[in-house]
């Protein structure tokens, strides 16, 4: 799993590419609450992620958490099958905030 | 049916005249062999005819079995030895997991209701959700889980 940080007005931007799985989730959780500390909004690019799995769920879930609790924005787009499915597996998809593509989570 | 060099088949038939279709992997119980074992078993699932959809769902559990095995079991050690058999059954495909590690908590196998919020608990809860059977057992020094999917039109799925 690799990641690449970005700056939009009033948005960082974390564009994920590979597999999360419980090898790769702690280095995501880290990179995604380090960029929640210094936004207002966080959106997570997931259009290049293979594969997730409950571990990787669970450190966007810790995140979305940080930034409710410091009035803060966790945006989620892109979202292909794979990463679909698992969000409804484990019926978060209305948990969390989920764009289709980046212009939208730009947005509003 | 032969195996002509060349000829990749869609379908292979599950009972073959000498038995079921299997095979077992042993691998250390490091996380970054569970890339492999994904890649194998989604390829295991749809050879054997299940949709692309239900094969990312038993890869994904036999995934979140395997984590919650190094996990818990071996305590995030990667140097221990996990054997995973896999075998397509007439009506269903079986994954059985055998380790050495410690035990396992009956109360965290047993999949609790889903708090939306909770950071803990969602491997065996999808693994629960996707299979059709989940068993436990502990035999002397071993752990050995049994995964259980029945084939579309099979009767017994959930």
């Amino acid at each position: 799993m690799k990641t690449a940080t970005r700056q939009q007005p009033g948005t960082t931007i974390v564009d994920v590419t590979g597999d999360i799985d419980m090898g790769t989730s702690p280095h995501l959780r880290k990179i995604l609450l380090d960029s929640l500390k210094s936004a207002s909004r966080l959106a997570v690019n997931m259009g290049e992620v293979r594969y997730i799995d409950s571990s990787g769920i669970a450190s966007l879930v810790e995140v979305l958490m940080k930034a409710r609790d410091s009035k803060k924005r966790l945006v989620l787009f892109g979202l292909n099958k794979t990463v679909q499915e698992v969000l409804q597996l484990t019926r978060l998809t209305t948990v969390f905030e989920i764009r289709k593509t980046e212009k939208e989570a730009l947005q509003g | 049916m032969s195996c002509d060099e060349g000829r990749k088949p869609e379908r292979l038939p599950v009972a073959a005249a000498n038995g079921p279709l299997r095979f077992q992997m042993k691998l250390a119980s490091d996380p970054r062999l569970l890339a492999v074992v994904r890649g194998t078993v989604a390829q295991f699932a749809e050879t054997l005819g299940f949709e692309a959809s239900q094969s990312r769902q038993i890869t994904l559990a036999v995934d979140e079995a395997l984590s919650n095995l190094i996990r818990h079991a071996y305590r995030n050690e990667c140097n221990h030895e996990i054997e995973l058999n896999c075998e397509a059954q007439e009506d269903c495909l079986e994954f059985t997991f055998v380790d050495r590690g410690e035990p396992a908590d009956p109360a965290r196998i047993c999949s609790q209701p889903l708090d939306e919020v909770a950071t803990g608990g969602r491997g065996t809860h999808l693994i629960r959700q996707i299979m059709d059977e989940v068993r436990y057992e502990r035999l002397s020094d071993q752990n050995r889980l049994r995964l259980k999917k029945y084939r579309p039109g099979a009767g017994k799925q959930t």
